[in-house]
This record gives structure tokens, sequence and C-alpha cells, in this order.
């Protein structure tokens, strides 16, 4: 549906996007990750035609961008960033300015509007002028507009913005539900607002892709820490203890923090290396200490993202 | 088509929404009926208009920036221009949209002004040529100085910019080409400056005479300036 092959875009000597190349299917949400500065509005404004790529091609649901560019963006539905409308109109009003740009024949006008105020729970908003709204109903106000022509690919750019928690909770319910015939890209730089949203994660960071995976699977699939607490008094003890488990095979690294009465050890696994917690459990057994914790910690979306972006500073710096 | 009208239609009810288009109707008929009441309707006068048509002419260069300078600097500085943009409409249809829009609201500012052909009517018995000639020469001026704006309005997200660009290259081509000015050039300056004198060809218009050369002039520098206009919007993309 969405397909990017190889774009990119400079402005000047800076690079804003490098060689980007990923598609999108109809019933998936794919969530387009990375710091401020990193790209992702600049391979929006790309997908949408508002920018024409350096190099590099955009299909939607088959159309060039740039060959075919009227085609391709009547299949498209973009918020973009911050939400502007026009604050004079009415919400029924803009509605209605946008059926009449996308082309929505006079007879179906009224009831595509009328499913776009309903579909964003705008019914009581219909008549109020834009610009006396508050930033949530913006935003749905602009959403709506982005869903009135139906169109099978739907591009967020930061949708959630300025939204209280419960409009996000309904904005994210909204997301899931368009996205289940549609490609729909969801640009954020909120990790959390992916997680909930997206089958899939795109990370980009200075302005290259740095990870295409499922949630599941992002962070390359990696061991699971393992945090122990147990009471060891005697410093000499502890250094004995946590040199022990560093011993053991496939622990690449482990940290010492003192809590109080009793002692943290974070064990890193290497990469690919299997399970440790069992290992770990036999070495309390040798030492013979006391413990009130060993659990197993999956690393976190945010570390695995956070280690993608420094990873991308050094090979840029590099 | 209706794209078009749909852009026209957005951008010309803007006007009416907020006060500036108010603002600017209310002052132009405050001073053109100061002018027709004490310059047209004076005791020993002809009846003509061309007092009216005279100011006419120098407001319009005041006022056209002030319509024009919105058209495509507030979208750009409120960031509508990228749904505008990724909407499924050519840069042409959204130009040529936006520029009618400013047109029509000239025209709409013009038709009260009909009520002074009217009056006097009812108290003289005017020529009607130099009067709807007169109406001509400033509608042609008029679209001539929007498309000026529209130009500046597309290269800036300031409608201030905007605003004071259209306004000095206006007040400069008119004042250049005066007569007083245009004679002293050497030639063939002195030859350009009378052949794009606005003054020269509303004189024309103000006279009743209707020359094609004159129409001809302000249609097709009005078109080249709406194709730069649109030249203009375009090269944002690339920028």
């Amino acid at each position: 549906m969405i397909e990017v092959e190889h774009i990119e875009k400079r402005f000047g000597a800076f690079w804003a996007v490098r060689g980007a190349t990923f598609r999108v299917d109809r019933g998936e949400a794919v969530g387009l990750l990375g710091p401020n500065g990193a790209g992702k509005t600049t391979t929006i404004r790309m997908i949408t035609g508002f920018l024409p790529p350096d190099a590099g091609h955009v299909r939607i649901d088959g159309k060039d961008i740039l060959n075919d560019s009227l085609a391709a963006r009547a299949c498209i539905g973009y918020l973009p960033e911050s939400t502007p409308l026009y604050p004079e109109m009415t919400v029924q009003g803009l509605l209605q300015h946008r059926a009449r740009l996308f082309r929505i024949p006079r007879r179906e006008r009224r009831a595509a509007v009328d499913r776009a105020i309903e579909q964003c729970w705008l019914t009581e908003m219909r008549r109020r002028r834009v610009g006396h709204l508050s930033k949530g109903y913006r935003q749905r106000v602009g959403l709506a507009a982005a869903i009135l022509h139906d169109p099978p690919a739907l591009i967020l750019d930061e949708p959630t913005n300025g939204l209280d928690p419960t409009q996000i909770t309904e904005m994210r319910r909204l997301m899931r539900e368009l996205a289940q015939d549609r490609a729909v890209i969801v640009s954020s730089h909120i990790l959390s607002e992916v997680e909930k949203t997206c089958d899939r994660i795109i990370v980009i960071a200075r302005g290259a892709i740095r990870a295409n995976s499922t949630i599941e699977t992002f962070g390359g699939g990696a061991c699971p820490r393992c945090i122990l607490e147990a009471k060891i008094d005697d410093q000499t003890a502890a250094s004995a203890f946590g040199d022990a488990l560093r011993a053991l095979p496939g622990v690449s690294n482990v940290d010492l923090e003192s809590l109080a009465d009793w002692r943290r050890f974070v064990l890193t696994p290497d990469v690919d290396a299997p399970p440790i917690a069992e290992r770990v459990g036999k070495v309390v057994l040798q030492h013979d200490v006391v413990v009130r914790e060993l659990r197993q910690e999956a690393p976190s979306l945010e570390s695995a993202f956070l280690e993608l972006i420094a990873r991308a500073d050094i090979e840029d710096q590099a | 088509m209706t794209q078009l009208l749909a852009i026209s239609r957005r951008e010309l009810a803007a006007y009416f929404r907020t006060p500036v288009g108010w603002v600017v109707i209310a002052l132009y008929l405050a001073l053109s009926s100061v002018v027709f009441a004490f310059l047209v309707l004076a005791p020993a006068e002809p009846a003509s208009l061309r007092p009216f048509f005279g100011l006419s002419g120098w407001l319009l260069m005041f006022i056209a920036p002030a319509v024009s300078m919105r058209l495509i600097s507030d979208e750009i500085r409120t960031g509508t221009i990228e749904s505008l943009m990724t909407a499924p409409v050519s840069d042409w249809l959204i130009m040529i949209g936006k520029y009618g829009a400013a047109v029509a609201f000239l025209a709409i500012m013009l038709l009260p002004t009909l009520a002074y052909p009217a009056t006097l009517e009812a108290l003289a018995n005017p020529d009607f040529g130099p009067v709807l000639a007169g109406y001509l020469g400033l509608a042609l001026a008029g679209m001539l100085y929007l498309s000026i704006g529209a130009l500046f309005s597309a290269l800036t997200a300031s409608q201030t910019l905007a605003f004071l660009g259209t306004l000095f290259t206006l007040l400069l081509v008119r004042l250049t080409t005066t007569e007083a000015i245009a004679q002293r050039a050497p030639e063939p300056l002195s030859s350009a400056l009378f052949a794009i004198s606005i003054d020269q060809r509303l004189s024309g218009f103000a006279r009743g005479v209707i020359s094609t050369g004159d129409v001809a002039f302000f249609a097709c520098v009005s078109i080249w300036l709406v194709v730069l206009s649109v030249i203009a919007l375009q090269s944002r993309r690339w920028r």
C-alpha cells in the first residue's frame, strides 16, 4: 500500500533523510519513531507529496507520488504535526470544504461529513468555530478531515500531541480501529504511544532507518537481564559473590548497587546467550546467601530505543 | 471546477469572517464617498466621476496589498499550506482559486459605489461611456495590483512583508512612470517607462477611451504575474 524506496532529502549540506526504504501494507499500523529532528516529519512530507525526494520513489496504492501525484495524494489521509486548520470555519464547514477538495461527489458529501464527525466524537461541536475549540477537539477535527474521504493510507504526525489522558486513550482506540483496513503510519517520539497503537516499529535517527521490526522482536530479541537482591553484610563477601556471578558463562557484566541492608546485582547477558537465571540460582546456593528477589527483566522498548539512538550518534560521528 | 470554487469560496468567506475585509471596505467607501460628495457633486462641476476614479486608482494601491497579503502567506504562517498542498489539488488551482477570491472581494467592494453614478443620473445627465470605462479601468488595475500582491504573498510567510513588498513595488512603478519622471529619462528607458505607465493607461479609461492595447496590457501582465505566483508556490516544495 505505502511503498518507500531509497528516498533521500538534503537541505544544503544537511542530510535530513538518507536512503529510507520500507513498506506498510493494508491492515498494518506502523510507528515511525525517532528523537526530535531525526527526519520523521521530512520522511512523512515526502510520502504525502509535500516535499519531493531528491532521490528514490514513494508509491501509494501503486501510484507514484511525483509522477501521478494527484491520484496518489487522493489515496492519503494526512494529519500534519500541530494540526493546522482554518480557525474561522465551523467544524462542519471545514469538513465540507475538505470534502470538495477531495472531490467527494455532492450526494455523498453530507454522509461522509456526518460519518467523520461521528467517528471522531465531534457531534456536539459540529457548528462551533474551529478557533474556539480546545486543542483536543482541534486534533479530532484534523483527524476527521484526514479520514473524511475514506483513504486507504493514513498518515498521522504526532496524533496525540497535547491531548489529555482520556483523549489519548480514545485516540489510540480510534487509530487501532482505522488500522484494521488501512495502511497507517503514526509518527511519534513517544515510545509508549507507538507500543500501544502499532504492530511494527520503524526507528529513524539522523536521517537513516535504524530498525524496522515488530514490537515483539524490537531490540533484536536480546536476553533478559537478571536482577538479584541478596543480603550480604560484608563488603569482601559481596565482591566475591559478584566475581562468582561475573564468571558465569553468558554473563557480560555485573553491576552492584547497595540498598540499605541489601545489595542488588544486575547481570547483563551476552548477546544471544541462553537465559542465565538458573545458573545464578546455583551460585546463590553455593555461597549460601539470603535472597529476597531473583527476577528476569526483558529489555524495555525504551532501553532498546535509546541504545539504537546512541549507536546512530556514534556511527554518525565516526 | 468544484475544487477551484471550494478554494475561492473559503478564501472569500475568510475576508468577511475576520474584521480585515469589513474594515477595508468601510474605509474605502468612506473615503470615496467624501470625494464623491465634495468633488463630484460640487456646484458648477461637470457630471463626471473622474475625481472618484482618480482617487480610487490611488486608493487601490493601498487596498490591494492589504487584500492580497494573506493569500498564501497566511497559509504558510499557520501551516495550513501543508494540508492544502497534500490534497489532490494542483498548485495552479490553488493559486487561481485564491487570486479569483481576491478579485471577487474587490468587485464586492466596488459594488456599493454604483450608487454614485445612480445619484449622478438622478441629479444631472452624465455620459455613461466614461463611467463604464472608468469601472473597467479600476477593475483591470485592481487585478494587476492583486497579481503583484499574490506573487509577494507566495514568496514569504510574513503578511507584513508581503504587504510592504507589494506597496513599494506599486509605488515604485507608478511614481517612476509618471509623465514628469518618464520624460526626463534617457531613451530607450523613457519609452519603456511610458509603455508600462499605469497612470497613462488609467487616464485613458477615465476619459472614456477603452483601448485594446490598454486592456491587453493589464490582462497580460496580470496573467504573467499569476503564473509567476504559481511558480513561487511550486518552488516551496523544492526549498
